[in-house]
Order: structure tokens, then C-alpha cells, then sequence
């Protein structure tokens, strides 16, 4: 199953089930202009489910959206992978709050989630809540989250090469968004770019 | 060195089975008739001979109290606390013709559990000179403070906090709840209201405090609740290093510990605060226990102040701290060091808050968990970067262990950033001792359990090393405790 929403243009399920013979692959793109609060949940019950999903949220001027996903490990020797990247600028509001949920027994479960952002006005606010909810031991998981900005080496570097502030900005934003763009069509790439 | 520390190991656990703290004093004691009231409240004020202002500041604390609600937001399933059936006030009653004499039975207590008073005995050489000044608080008062008169030769205070409302109101008075506000949270206005006796500490300018100081923490009666208070204010450019312990008697029912610990420090200060919390933690099926509803938190107020919180958690049937800083001075730094180890149906949730106010503010969280049995261990922490902030710094690392596959291990941090030149990082990792590394153990004639000891010894390491000499022995040996019965 491989999924991609819009976020505004298509209807997200509150729920998504998997099951072990196809792996879910999830993807969310939130662009600039969109605001809402968006709460889904992934439900891994039998054994050697996969899912793999994914996000990137641009939030500008006065947008407010907070993702709300609760991932749930039902079942043992399943394979979970979280990467969600955002923006904010302008005013904007950005909160990702994210719950991976190991149940009682869920042994061998593989889970990692990743929550970056970057904040790139001094108006906006990023909020981060990558969350752990485990009640078996055998088990590998991690998250990470970071909340920074763009690296000022990196433009130096580019400019001393040339290349324009404005263009070594975009550089840097795409480069932070392409694991995520990757998994994208690429008409929906050049619109992320075009909103960068 | 190695297999002596193994042998250490090896004595603890063969030693263990119980909690050792666990025994109960007979020591006379007076206490004030059971449940809350401003009845209560005036009675304990005037049995301690209190000023006027701080009967007001109990009251007014009291009031805000009764208006607010338990908070329900940790991953704790907590008894039902009725707080009309606890005494608010227990203390050992003394000889009035020899106040000066403390109660043999008293001394005994704290022999037992090795805190050094006689510090006459110290200086006659009987025991080795020990370097750590004590404020020994029994049930609710303080029953001895040593080491006073090389402290007051640099200006150093050091008493319990009745002395300080005697002695210095002014500095009580311009410091209490200048961090934690008397209603900011529920337990923390309970303790306004109630609080009975803590230590208080104050060092000058300048002044680099010549040896640790310690308050050591003993609930003994029954039916009661501890709560003390405690005030540590670091002056520009001095530094203190501070170490608090605890334990309990065992006992079936729950008994209440809500202290709040406030801490400020000035321009270039640095304070160390380190915890090694063992109260009685509850039996094997979960019966009885503290219930550890703590409030701690010290400010950095001046430039380049620094502030550093270690603790060990070993003990309490629940934990629900969060040890935090408000970095308001600008370039000022904090850390917390954290090892929290739960068992049996042990419940923790610990974690600490940092917020960042000052511009190049910096902190550092390692948070390590650990838990077996039936046992919940939750962190949960928050990293708020303020829109002032600039170029605010934050490292956090967060990993649980767990052993056995009844207990969970949770964590749940907040990230807050209003500034884009702040970087904040964050990550965490869950998992168990490997197979592989307990393997090689036992193929060396490393017994299991002394292997998930090792392994959980140098998992704790970070944080443990940054523990005070005396402390981090006695912490190593918590952990071996606490571990045994925990594999196979």
C-alpha cells in the first residue's frame, strides 16, 4: 500500500490497519497556506507488518497545523519508520507530536522516528513531541528530533562560490526536505520547490 | 581493581534481600492531631514559633491548595491520597533541659544508617575525617547540622530552615518561593502550606564552600508525610557542591513525601546538587511505599552561573520529579544527569525541565532508565527555548533499559523552540542488555547476575561519575541492590 496525501487537498483515514503481505508506505505533504490539525493513527496487529512513512510540512505566514500520529506495535517482529520534516516561518505554528506504542508482549518490534525542523523567522514557533510508550523488552527502538536553522557555514561556503544568498537558501531547505521529496511524483517536487 | 569491585558487588548482592533503611526508632514523639486545616496550619506555625508573615505565607498557600486538583497528566497510576488522614507535623520530642544533647535513639538511627553527627567524633579522629558538612532532618524537624562553625568562618549559612526564619528573615524572606511560587503546582502549595523543616543555605560572595554539604532525610512515624523545604542561595561567584539523601521504614501503607527544593544562582555561581533517593520503595507484590511528589528547581538569575542536577533514583513506590532550570542569565548553563532504576511495581516518572531564557544559554540532559519486575519508568522532560534566546544550546539524551518483559519504559519529551539561531537536539533509544554482551560475562565465569550488574554499571556510568566520592559508592551499591532478583 503506498499512500500519499495532500494535506488540505485529500482526506486523510483516521486510522490506517496493515497488514504482513503489504508493507505501508505513508507519505504527508503539508504545504504553505494550510491549516489544520491533523490526527491519524497506524495500527501494526499481526506479526511482520511494516511501515514506512514519512512527511515534510511547510508552514509560513500565519498557518497553524500540528500533525497528531499514533503509531501502535500490537504485535511482535514488526518494523516501523518515522521521518518528518518542517518548516516554519512567518507566524506560523508548527507541532508534531508523534507516539510510538509498543504493547505489552510486542517482542522483537523495530521502531525509529525521526522529527527535524527548522525555524526561519524569529515570529514563528516549532513544537516537538516524539514520544516512546514501550511494555516489552525485547525490543530496538529510538527517535530523535532536533529544532534549528540553517546552517550560516554552509551559505558562506556557497556564496564564497558564487552561487546568490537566495539560491544557497533554497539549496539548503531542499537538501533538508529531500529525503523526504524523494518519495514524491515529481510534479508535486517542483511545487514544494516553487513554495520554497 | 576489577575483581574487587566485582566482589563489592558480590557482598551487596549476597547482603541484600531487603531494604536495609527499613527499620523504625522508638524515639518519643509529639505530633499535631491528623488532617489539613487552617487550624492545622496556625497550630504548626505557633508550635514553631513562627513570624507572622510566614503564617501568612502558609495560609495564603493553604488557600490556593484548596483550589486546585491533583495533577493527573504523568504516566503514574497513583492511590488516592487522603489528605485529611495524614499528620502534617511529627517531631522527635526533646529534653528541654538539654537541648543542646541529641536523643541517643536519634543518634543510633543515624548511625545506622552511617550519616556521620558526631562530628566531636570526627575530630578526635575515631572515624576517618569525613568532608561533608550534614543537616539531619527527622520526620519533620531538623535534629542536628554539623560542621557550623568552619562553615560560619567563611560566612558560609548552613542550618535548617526553622533556624533561618530565626536568624536571617530577611534572606528567607526575599527567597522563599522566588522559584517555585507557592501555587505552582498542587504539591508544591501543599508543601507552602505545611511545610514543617528543610535546611538553608546560604554562601556569601566569592566564597567557594570548603566541603560538600549534605541534608539527610528520615521519615520514621507513621501515618505522617514528609515535607520539607528546602533553600540553597549561591551568591556572585561562589560555588557549592550539595548532596541530599533519604530513606524510610517499611511499612504496608503509603506514606507522602512532597518537598519542594528551590535553588538560586547568582553571577558566576556554580552549584552542584546531587540526589541519591532511597525511600522505602514498597514490598515485592507493590504494598505500601513512598509516594515521592517532589518539586525542585533552581534558577541561574546572573551571567555565567551554572547549575548541575545528578540524581539516582532508586527507591519510592512512585516517583514525580522533575528537577529543572531557568536559564535566565545570559551565557549561563545547566545539566541533568539522571539514573532512574525501577523494580517490583516500582512507578517513576522523572525527567527534568529546562527553560532558556538568557541569550547563549546552554544545557545538557543524559537521562538513564532502567526497569524490571513490573515496574513503569517514565521520562519526560521539556526544552523551551524562548524568543530571547539567542544562539541556546541543547543536547539531550535519553536511553532506558529494560529487563524482563513485564515493565515498560517510556519516554516523553517536549521540544519548544521560539528562536531560529537556537539548536536543540534530542534523541532516545529503548532496548534491552544484549545476549551478546551477557554472553561474553558468563563464557568468563561471570555469574548472570553479576553480569546484568556490570552491564547496568557501566550504562549508568556517565551519570554516575558525576556524583560526589561519597555518593557515588554508596549509589553503585543502590543499583546492585536493586537489581538482584531481577534476572533468571
Amino acid at each position: 500500500m503506498d499512500r500519499l496525501y495532500v494535506i488540505g487537498r485529500d482526506v486523510v483515514p483516521a486510522q490506517f490497519g496493515v497488514l504482513p503481505s503489504d508493507p505501508l508506505r505513508l507519505t504527508f505533504v503539508v504545504l504553505p497556506g494550510t491549516s489544520c490539525a491533523l490526527e491519524t493513527e497506524v495500527l501494526l496487529t499481526a506479526p511482520h507488518c511494516e511501515a514506512d512513512i514519512a512527511g515534510l510540512y511547510l508552514c509560513a505566514g500565519d498557518d497553524r497545523f500540528s500533525l497528531k500520529l499514533n503509531l501502535r506495535h500490537e504485535a511482535g517482529e514488526c518494523r516501523s519508520r518515522q521521518l518528518f520534516k518542517g518548516m516554519a516561518s512567518g507566524r506560523a505554528r508548527a507541532l508534531f507530536d508523534g507516539r510510538v506504542f509498543v504493547a505489552h508482549g510486542a517482542q522483537k518490534t523495530s521502531a525509529l522516528q525521526e522529527n527535524h525542523s527548522l525555524l526561519l523567522s524569529c515570529d514563528a514557533r516549532v513544537e516537538s513531541r516524539p514520544q516512546l510508550e514501550i511494555y516489552a523488552d525485547d525490543v530496538e527502538c529510538s527517535h530523535g528530533a532536533t529544532a534549528g536553522s540553517l546552517d550560516a557555514q554552509q551559505q558562506f561556503y556557497m556564496q564564497s562560490r558564487g552561487i546568490p544568498r537566495e539560491e544557497a537558501l533554497r539549496l539548503q531547505k531542499i537538501s533538508f526536505l529531500s529525503p523526504v521529496l524523494e518519495r514524491l511524483p515529481e510534479s508535486l517536487v517542483d511545487e514544494v520547490i516553487s513554495c520554497l | 581493581m576489577m575483581p574487587q569491585k566485582n566482589k563489592e558487588i558480590l557482598d551487596t548482592i549476597g547482603a541484600a534481600g531487603d531494604y536495609k533503611q527499613g527499620f523504625v526508632t522508638q524515639v518519643e514523639q509529639e505530633f499535631v492531631p491528623k488532617g489539613l486545616s487552617e487550624e492545622i496550619i496556625r497550630t504548626i506555625s505557633a508550635r514553631k514559633g513562627e513570624p507572622q508573615w510566614l503564617l501568612e505565607f502558609r495560609l495564603d498557600a493553604f488557600r490556593k491548595w484548596q483550589e486546585m486538583t491533583p495533577p493527573s497528566w504523568g504516566h503514574l497510576k497513583l492511590p488516592v491520597i487522603d489528605f485529611q488522614e495524614i499528620i502534617y507535623y511529627a517531631a522527635p520530642k526533646r529534653d528541654e533541659d538539654r537541648p543542646t544533647e541529641i536523643d541517643p535513639a536519634l543518634m543510633e538511627t543515624f548511625d545506622k544508617l552511617g550519616i556521620p553527627l558526631h562530628e566531636r567524633e570526627v575530630l578526635a579522629g575515631v572515624k576517618p575525617k569525613s568532608n561533608v558538612a550534614v543537616d539531619a532532618v527527622f520526620d519533620s524537624v531538623s535534629v542536628a547540622t554539623t560542621f557550623r562553625k568552619t562553615l560560619s568562618e567563611k560566612g558560609i549559612i548552613f542550618c535548617s530552615f526553622s533556624e533561618a526564619v530565626r536568624e536571617h528573615p530577611d534572606l528567607v524572606r526575599k527567597y522563599l518561593a522566588s522559584v517555585v511560587p507557592t501555587g505552582d503546582n498542587f504539591y508544591a502549595a501543599l508543601n507552602s502550606a505545611v511545610f514543617s523543616d528543610g535546611s538553608f543555605c546560604y554562601i556569601p560572595k566569592g566564597v567557594k564552600c570548603p566541603m560538600d554539604l549534605s541534608s539527610y532525610f528520615r521519615i520514621n512515624a507513621s501515618g505522617t508525610g514528609q515535607f520539607e523545604r528546602t533553600l540553597i542561595i549561591a551568591d556572585e561567584g561562589s560555588s557549592l557542591s550539595y548532596m541530599e539523601g533519604c530513606t524510610a521504614p517499611m511499612r504496608d501503607e503509603h506514606q507522602l513525601h512532597a518537598a519542594v527544593v528551590e535553588i538560586i544562582v547568582e553571577k558566576g555561581a556554580d552549584v552542584r546538587y546531587s540526589t541519591v533517593q532511597n525511600w522505602y520503595p514498597g514490598d515485592a507484590q507493590g504494598r505500601g511505599g513512598i509516594l515521592n511528589l517532589v518539586t525542585k528547581r533552581g534558577i541561574c538569575r546572573g551571567e555565567g552561573s551554572h547549575l548541575s542536577w545528578t540524581q539516582v533514583e532508586t527507591g519510592s513506590a512512585i516517583t514525580w520529579k522533575y528537577p529543572s532550570t531557568i536559564l535566565k542569565g545570559d551565557h549561563s548553563s545547566s545539566e541533568f544527569y539522571s539514573v532512574a532504576m525501577t523494580g517490583n511495581w516500582q512507578q517513576a516518572d522523572t525527567g527534568t525541565k529546562m527553560i532558556h531564557l538568557g541569550k547563549n544559554t546552554r544545557s545538557r540532559i543524559v537521562s538513564k532508565g532502567i526497569s524490571s519486575g513490573h515496574s513503569q519508568n517514565s521520562y519526560r522532560g521539556l526544552v523551551h527555548i524562548a524568543p530571547a534566546a539567542d544562539g541556546a544550546r541543547n543536547y539531550s539524551q535519553c536511553d532506558s533499559l529494560l529487563i524482563g518483559s513485564d515493565c515498560g519504559a517510556h519516554t516523553f519529551p517536549v521540544i519548544r523552540s521560539a528562536n531560529p539561531s537556537a539548536v536543540v537536539e534530542h534523541e532516545a533509544t529503548t532496548s534491552k542488555i544484549s545476549e551478546q554482551q551477557l554472553f561474553y560475562c558468563n563464557q568468563r565465569g561471570i555469574s548472570p547476575e553479576d553480569a546484568v550488574a556490570l552491564i547496568v554499571g557501566g550504562y549508568a556510568r556517565e551519570v554516575l561519575q558525576r556524583l560526589p566520592m561519597e555518593f557515588a559508592v554508596e549509589a553503585q551499591k543502590l543499583l546492585s541492590l536493586s537489581l538482584e532478583g531481577a534476572v533468571g
